[in-house]
């Protein structure tokens, strides 16, 4: 049988882009907001530390049943996971700004493609962001790390291991500071300080590190929003006058025989970089034949990220590994091109690491060692210590960096899977290497500057943040969305967060999708009635 | 849009069908565990005498003990089959594999075997350098590169040693210091360099 839900505004998809515009729209309006999550309700943090201790024993998944079963699709998938909350139910809580540069890059430099908006635009947006997540950071360099107020937090305080890695940094001369974290350095709206528990990703058991299961937790006790968990979206249909969305077409995973339809006054879109395209691209019918907001072709294309080379350095100072080991030094000191330069940038971060400075059963004569032996030969190699340093570096996206519907694969409902393939801009394609043999010359420099040696570096192929699928512009023959998130095709539809991005940076991007989910919230809210709480 | 349709079909008669093939596999694999647990348990003297030849002296005879409890109590807390944390860059699950125990109580018994063979007693009743030879001998045909995960260690004695170091407390014992990892501590004593670790006298 079929059911029908009414709201105002039908959310599609419940990570941590969807809670910022709940939020701001429970804030803002009195609209009846109805959030949509394919997948189950989470572990409530009560269960937390029981999980944390059988990953931490085991390695196993802490987060119970978070994934549909018989999504395997082709290609670098950045997590299976789906459930109330999205992928920041795992994620590090790491949340540096891009700069102002990433949002002009042909202007600038004549490579990729401006982003329609400003860092000024996003800059209050960015605050929003770090005030409602509860970022803790230490103001960085004005002219790398313009920001119009301070921290929501004072800034996490650099462990022991990490200021003397600060001191070793300034040598080589870099500036670096501590990296601004969605993790409370005090006691923060009613969550715990954190007391560096070290698993930040996967799992923190204290709720010190923001999720966004925190936001849905508090807008469902105030009656705020109604989440459906276990409903996944399968189709998006237009209004008989082909220009609105009338309604969504969804499965009840506890009622599979019985669909569900959506109706709502408008729709947002927040199912992150792979499920908001893939929707979108299901959803073709008369009307949009390529699929909904595609009449550019352009939905699924353009999927950006960044990689990174990473390196470990032994270093002849004694540190302390497990301190707290996911924090870090964060510089921004290399994130600015020169203009007329090759487009060559990276941000910079160091840890502590165990890297080297393990245990071992045999030594280096490949001798078996038991008993005091293993002992005095882990004392003898960590007299010196191990720093851990990455550099994400950009990766311009091809128009081919694309998501699109998988005819071989389908899910359980017969609908085909998406099928993802990461391909560089040429421009990139062109830097590649010299990019990472510049970040390996820096390793190399550092390493000297501080008496040590380079153990290692590796890059991995994999592109982190993944984004775009839905990419923003000004011209709707090459965008998806406007700077708001509006579908330049339909009215009253919105895609908001991670998919709407026109390019990666090269520093983390989360507070980047936040940002500019609530900044679409803003644009959505002028529709609908003021709160009047 | 293909209709909605439950997630799989299956009729009633071929499910019982499957179940009755399937449904003893896992039983069969939870008794071998229970039994392999229990088995342990009856014969805590091989292990704690394996820990003593294996583990590092500094911790004592109680600090071998907790060892030896912690080691028996992750064994018993294993659960094959059971989800291991997601990858990122890839769909692909991965489950825990079969369980440890059945292989190392066997291979317990095994040095029970060698002991009687080569000196007529049991490994727990050997002086400390014959258990170390027996377990030498045990091990010469393992791979022992590097320190494996417990669960994928091929032998019981490297299992006992990657569980222990791989503990906050041996962190703590190598570095001399009170470092704690992955426990629960004050965020502002992290600026400061680790206490040293409080002597045995000074607990």
């Amino acid at each position: 049988m079929r059911r029908a839900i009414e709201s105002d505004v039908c959310i599609v998809g419940s990570g941590i882009s969807a809670a910022m515009v709940a939020d701001r729209l429970a804030r803002t309006t009195s609209a009846a907001v109805l959030v949509v999550e394919a997948g189950d309700e989470t572990i409530p943090l009560p269960r937390r530390a029981a999980t944390r201790e059988r990953f931490l024993r085991y390695n196993e998944n802490p987060w119970g049943r978070d994934h549909l079963e018989g999504y395997e699709i082709d290609g670098p998938l950045q997590s299976r996971s789906m459930q109330v909350g999205g992928l920041a139910m795992h994620w590090g809580g790491v949340t540096p700004r891009f700069s102002p540069d990433d949002f002009r890059h042909h202007s600038l430099f004549g490579v990729g493609t401006d982003w329609p908006i400003s860092y000024e635009d996003l800059e209050p947006f960015y605050q929003e962001a770090e005030e409602l997540m509860g970022v803790a950071g230490e103001q960085g360099p004005k002219e790398l790390d313009p920001r119009s107020k301070p921290f929501p937090m004072p800034a996490i305080p650099l462990t022991y291991n990490l200021s003397l890695l600060k001191d070793w940094a300034a040598k080589a001369g870099i500036a670096t500071w501590s990296q601004p974290s969605a993790k409370n350095s005090v006691a923060y709206r009613g969550r715990a300080q954190c007391c560096r528990n070290d698993t930040c990703s996967p799992i923190c058991p204290v709720g010190a590190k923001y999720s966004p299961d925190m936001t849905w937790t508090a807008l469902r006790a105030s009656n705020r929003v109604r989440l459906a968990p276990r409903t996944l979206v399968r189709k998006l249909v237009l209004a008989p006058d082909g220009k609105t969305i009338s309604h969504a077409i969804a499965a009840d995973r506890d009622r599979p025989n019985d669909p569900v339809e959506l109706h709502a006054k408008l729709f947002v879109v927040a199912a992150g970089y792979t499920w908001s395209s893939h929707l979108l691209l299901l959803s073709a019918q008369a009307g949009a034949p390529d699929g909904i907001a595609n009449s550019s072709g352009l939905v699924g294309k353009y999927l950006t990220g960044h990689r990174n080379v990473q390196g470990y350095i032994d270093l002849p100072i004694r540190l302390y590994p497990g301190m707290n080991e996911q924090h870090s030094l964060l510089s921004k000191q290399f994130m600015r091109a020169k203009p007329g330069a090759p487009f060559m940038r990276h941000d910079l971060r160091v840890w502590e690491s165990a890297v080297g400075k393990g245990p071992r059963l045999a030594d280096d004569d490949g001798s078996l060692m038991l008993g005091d032996a293993i002992l005095s030969d882990w004392r003898a190699r960590t007299k010196t210590g191990t720093a851990r340093v990455r550099a994400y570096y950009d990766v311009l996206p091809d128009r081919s960096s694309e998501l699109t519907l998988d005819a071989a694969r389908t899910n359980a409902w017969g609908d085909p899977l998406p099928r993802l393939a990461f391909r560089d801009a040429p421009e990139s394609a062109a830097l590649r290497g010299r990019t990472e043999d510049s970040i390996r010359a820096l390793f190399e420099s550092m390493a000297k500057a501080g008496g040590g040696k380079v153990l290692r570096t590796s890059v991995d192929n994999f592109q982190d943040h993944p984004a775009g699928g839905c990419r923003m512009g000004t011209d709707a023959q090459s965008s998806v969305v406007n700077s708001w998130g509006r579908t330049h095709d339909h009215e009253n539809l919105f895609v908001v967060g991670a998919p709407t991005s026109v390019s990666g940076s090269c520093a983390n991007a989360t507070l980047t999708f936040c940002a500019l989910a609530l900044r679409s919230a803003y644009e959505i809210e002028r529709g609908l009635p003021r709160s009047t709480r | 849009m293909q209709p909605l349709r439950p997630p799989r079909t299956i009729t009633r008669r071929s499910f019982l069908a499957w179940a009755a093939i399937l449904a003893p596999m896992p039983a069969i694999v939870r008794r071998a565990h229970a039994a392999s647990i229990l088995e342990i348990q009856n014969d805590p003297a091989t292990l704690h005498a394996l820990a003593d030849t294996v583990l590092p002296s500094a911790l004592g005879t109680a600090g071998i003990a907790n060892a030896v409890r912690d080691f028996t109590d992750w064994g018993a807390g294993y659960h094959e089959g059971a989800e291991v944390v997601h990858g990122y860059g890839t769909s692909r699950l991965r489950t825990l594999g079969p369980t440890p125990l059945t292989r190392w109580t066997s291979q317990l018994a095994d040095l029970n075997a060698r002991a009687q063979s080569a000196h007529q007693k049991r490994f727990s009743a050997l002086a400390r350098a014959q258990r170390e030879a027996i377990v030498r001998t045990a091990l010469q045909e393992q791979r022992l590169d590097r320190m494996p995960n417990v669960a994928d260690a091929n032998h019981v004695a490297v299992a006992l040693v990657a569980h222990f170091y791989d503990s906050p407390a041996a962190t703590d014992l190598c570095y001399e210091a009170q470092i704690g990892k992955q426990t629960c501590r004050p965020l502002a004593a992290q600026a400061r360099k680790p206490l040293p670790m409080m002597k045995l006298s000074e607990r």
